[in-house]
């Protein structure tokens, strides 16, 4: 008889995401783990060690130290420590130590990696968390110089609105109308643009319901006259203080010259702290409904916009903005195809371009495509198509643009068999016109994201084989004419026309080393898909000399990093972000720093036209 | 303790005296370079002898007389321990009832009693608890032991999970030897008894 572990399956079962698993799942896990005992003080991971599993924490606590000494976390009962090694396959930069006597469950890399692989919310809790650990450690080394913490946020940052008012002679009606339609607790009286008084649903229940006091009423009759404001520049810190100590909820914020801009309330300070990739990923993994999942997406964002405040590292910025993406984009899939029954065959859902890359930040187009088990009949391809325009319209409502080349999965031409797909490749490779070679680019950048994994993996995988040097010549002939800026105009080449006069596309010598990586990694015949990978894979099969692909890896990161601060002050100004970034706003150093990676970007493009291109140019 | 392996072991009995009592389960986990294997737990519900039934011994192990019915016969089920404490320790709270029970088991089945080593946790708390002046301060109960350790509680009188319990609770006791004694633990640190 197999030996019933039910304390340990029970004890799993009460604590994410275990609790989300089917129970026959949960039932098989106790014997994959092993149990150790730690005394209170004794380390259990050190950095550089890559660990035994998932060590999931019994009874007891653990603390999280990053190389610093800094604390990242505090691990209790029922959550787990360790996953950073297991997700990246490399050793734990963080220092783990048993605080109190601690028993932990220990599971196997093994049963981790296949939970990963076949239970998505598994995997996005646990890359959630290591995201949020590696935030804290990075904000942990932010913070000792610029002394900023969650709650050092400036006030003026967390106003989402302009202010709802209504004037002292309003009715007690007209105010509650305005309020209820805005959607606001509470309303500002103004009287020649300065602030005179506050009315909030409190004041409307106890001075005027309770009272029996007629609607007719005028506002400055019931308001809170001269209420305690805040200043734009006030620290959140300052506002928590106010609310606490003067037990209110809302906070006017006057500008420079006191007038009223917003308002924040102690929501917006809770939110603040939960601005927070774990409890994103989780709201979203939970939502039941499309409509769900639209009303939960943008808060990534808000997200993605407080790692740029605390100067979180672009290419981890990149990753939580990927993850946080994938949570959305496999819940609608998920959903969807729950609304449409089973699939007619096996299939996976592929994401492509920056998604597959994992290199998505506040922009990036759906581009996506469908891997079949088999060529579907009518009837099946149908259903896919239906699943496909379904996905594509509520990511459209999640923020996510169709794309404009359509590459989607709505085209049935990339919703193709395995077979097909490689044919395709075959194709691509053997006759490289234009097309072909703008295809072939995209299509090599594509990661499972739903479904069966080993479908888009055998396509990835014949993708990388096929590529020809045929096709890796056009490639790179293709990379060679989106030259980076030359031409500078006080070191930067500007755009000369148009909306975006005087700014400067950040994102054209991005893509150069998104290119020089993609090709370099063909070469070498890796399937690796982030850019820093490819180059590393480059590195280590002799096709890229080290300190360039060190080079051109720092240079992704300081211009992803200008664009993404770029995009954060767009979208905190309630403006669509874009990629024309303005020289003006850049200080002297930020500009010197990004002459240089353009300067690295167009000497690594030189060498590969002299390698792969004699006689070119 | 790195280099030795103990098996974790508990029984269900129909009572304390092994000469007139029968064992209704066996649980064991073994206990591999201060792991606690969770993969190589077993526990086997055995069949008492014919006439016998659970009686009030239900109230505690709440193992009935239908439950058992279609369990393995003491016989099946002895190899597949013996071949499981091989090269192994046993390790049990209060070790004498597994000592006794699984003798009986063996001296009725093959004709002589199992040479065995064994670490018992409760004779080892009872060693950790006693003061200078030979005191006893604090309960020797496996559910008191294990609390005095910050270990978590669990539901007692099942086989497998009261053999878990034990072996979790002397990593707990090892880890308290090594800092008393300021190094590392081995056997011997234990108390080992023989027998057999």
């Amino acid at each position: 008889m197999e030996a019933e572990l039910a304390e340990v399956r029970d004890f799993l079962a009460r604590h994410a995401p275990f609790d989300r698993l089917p129970g026959e799942v949960l039932a098989a896990l106790p014997r994959r783990c092993t149990l150790r005992y730690e005394r209170r003080g004794s380390v259990v991971l050190d950095v550089g060690d890559h660990g035994d599993g998932l060590y999931v924490v019994r009874s007891g606590a653990v603390e999280v130290r990053d190389e610093t000494g800094e604390l990242v976390d505090r691990v209790g009962t029922g959550e787990a420590f360790g996953m950073s090694s297991l997700l990246e396959h490399r050793p734990t930069r963080y220092r783990c130590t048993a605080v109190e006597d601690t028993l932990l469950l220990v599971l196997e890399p093994e049963a981790f990696d296949e939970l990963s692989r076949t239970h998505p919310d598994f995997a996005t809790f646990y890359a959630a968390t290591h995201h949020a650990r590696l935030a804290r450690a990075i904000g942990n080394l932010q913070r000792a110089t610029s002394g900023s913490t969650v709650l050092g946020t400036r006030v003026g940052d967390l106003l989402t609105r302009g202010p709802v008012t209504t004037s002292l002679t309003a009715t007690v009606a007209d105010a509650a109308a305005a309020m209820s339609s805005a959607g606001v607790s509470s309303i500002l009286v103004v009287a020649d643009g300065e602030l005179r008084g506050i009315v909030t649903d409190r004041d409307l229940r106890n001075r005027v319901l309770a009272v029996g006091l007629s609607p007719d009423s005028e506002v400055q009759s019931v308001m809170t006259a001269e209420p305690v404001t805040l200043s734009i520049d006030a620290l959140a810190f300052e506002a928590l203080l106010e609310m606490v100590s003067r037990d209110i909820h809302h906070l006017p914020v006057l500008d420079d010259s006191g007038r009223p801009v917003g308002l924040v309330s102690t929501t917006d300070l809770v939110r603040l702290e939960n601005a927070n990739p774990v409890y994103l990923a989780a709201t979203i993994g939970a939502q039941t409904t499309l409509a769900g999942v639209i009303a939960e997406a943008p808060g990534i964002h808000a997200v993605l916009g407080q790692l740029v405040e605390r100067d979180v590292s672009a290419a981890d910025i990149s990753r939580v903005a990927t993850a946080l993406g994938d949570a959305v984009r496999r819940r609608v899939v998920a959903l969807v195809e729950d609304e449409l029954g089973p699939p007619p065959v096996p299939y996976s859902w592929v994401v492509l371009g920056s998604a597959a890359r994992e290199e998505e930040g506040f922009t990036a187009d759906q581009d996506h495509a469908i891997v079949l088990a088999t060529e579907t009949d009518e009837a099946g391809d149908a259903w896919f198509a239906e699943l496909a325009e379904r996905v594509t319209s509520t990511l459209e409502q999640c923020g996510w643009p169709r794309c404009p080349g359509g590459m989607m999965a709505t085209n049935p031409q990339w919703r193709l068999s395995v077979g097909q797909w490689r044919d395709r490749f075959a194709d691509w490779s053997r006759e490289p016109d234009p097309d072909a070679v703008l295809h072939s680019a995209v299509f090599h950048d594509m990661r499972h994201l739903v479904g069966d994994r080993r479908l888009a993996e055998q396509v990835h995988q014949s993708s990388v084989a096929m590529a020809s040097p045929r096709l890796l010549g056009h490639l790179s002939r293709q990379a060679l004419a989106t030259r980076p800026p030359l031409g500078f105009f006080r070191g930067l080449v500007l755009e000369r026309h148009g909306e975006h006069r005087d700014t400067l596309d950040i994102k054209r010598p991005i893509s150069g080393v998104v290119q020089l990586a993609r090709i370099h990694a063909l070469r070498a015949g890796s399937p690796a898909l982030s850019t820093r990978r490819r180059l590393n894979a480059a590195a280590t099969a002799g096709l890229l000399d080290p300190d360039t692909a060190a080079e051109l890896s720092d240079a992704l990161e300081l211009m992803s990093y200008v664009r993404l601060h770029h995009q954060a002050a767009q979208v905190r100004a309630g403006r669509q972000p874009d990629n024309n970034v303005a020289p003006a706003n850049l200080t002297q150093r930020q500009r010197r720093h990004l002459r240089d990676a353009f300067e690295i970007v167009r000497t690594a493009k030189q060498h590969l036209a002299d390698r792969l291109l004699p006689g070119f140019q | 303790m790195v280099d030795v392996e103990l098996l974790a072991l508990d029984v269900e009995t129909t009572g304390l005296d092994p000469r007139t009592d029968h064992l209704l389960s066996l649980g064991w986990v073994p206990v591999v370079g201060g792991r606690v294997v969770l993969a190589q737990a077993r526990e086997l519900r055995l069949r008492p002898p014919g006439d016998v039934d659970v009686g009030p011994s239900a109230t505690f192990h709440r193992l009935t007389d239908d439950q058992l019915s279609d369990a393995a016969p003491l016989a099946d089920a002895l190899p597949l321990l013996l071949r499981a404490l091989h090269g192994r320790v046993l390790l049990a709270h209060h070790a004498p009832i597994e000592v006794e029970f699984l003798a009986a088991a063996t001296v009725s089945a093959y004709g002589s009693r199992p040479p065995l080593t064994t670490v018992d946790t409760m004779a080892l708390q009872h060693r950790l608890l006693t003061d200078v002046h030979g005191q006893v301060a604090g309960s020797l109960r496996l559910d008191a032991a294990r609390r005095a350790y910050g270990l978590p509680r669990y539901t007692a009188h099942h086989a497998l999970t009261d053999a878990m319990a034990a072996a979790e609770l002397l990593l707990a006791q090892v880890a308290e030897l090594e800092l008393k004694l300021g190094r590392e633990v081995v056997l011997r640190d234990l108390s080992p008894q023989r027998s057999g």
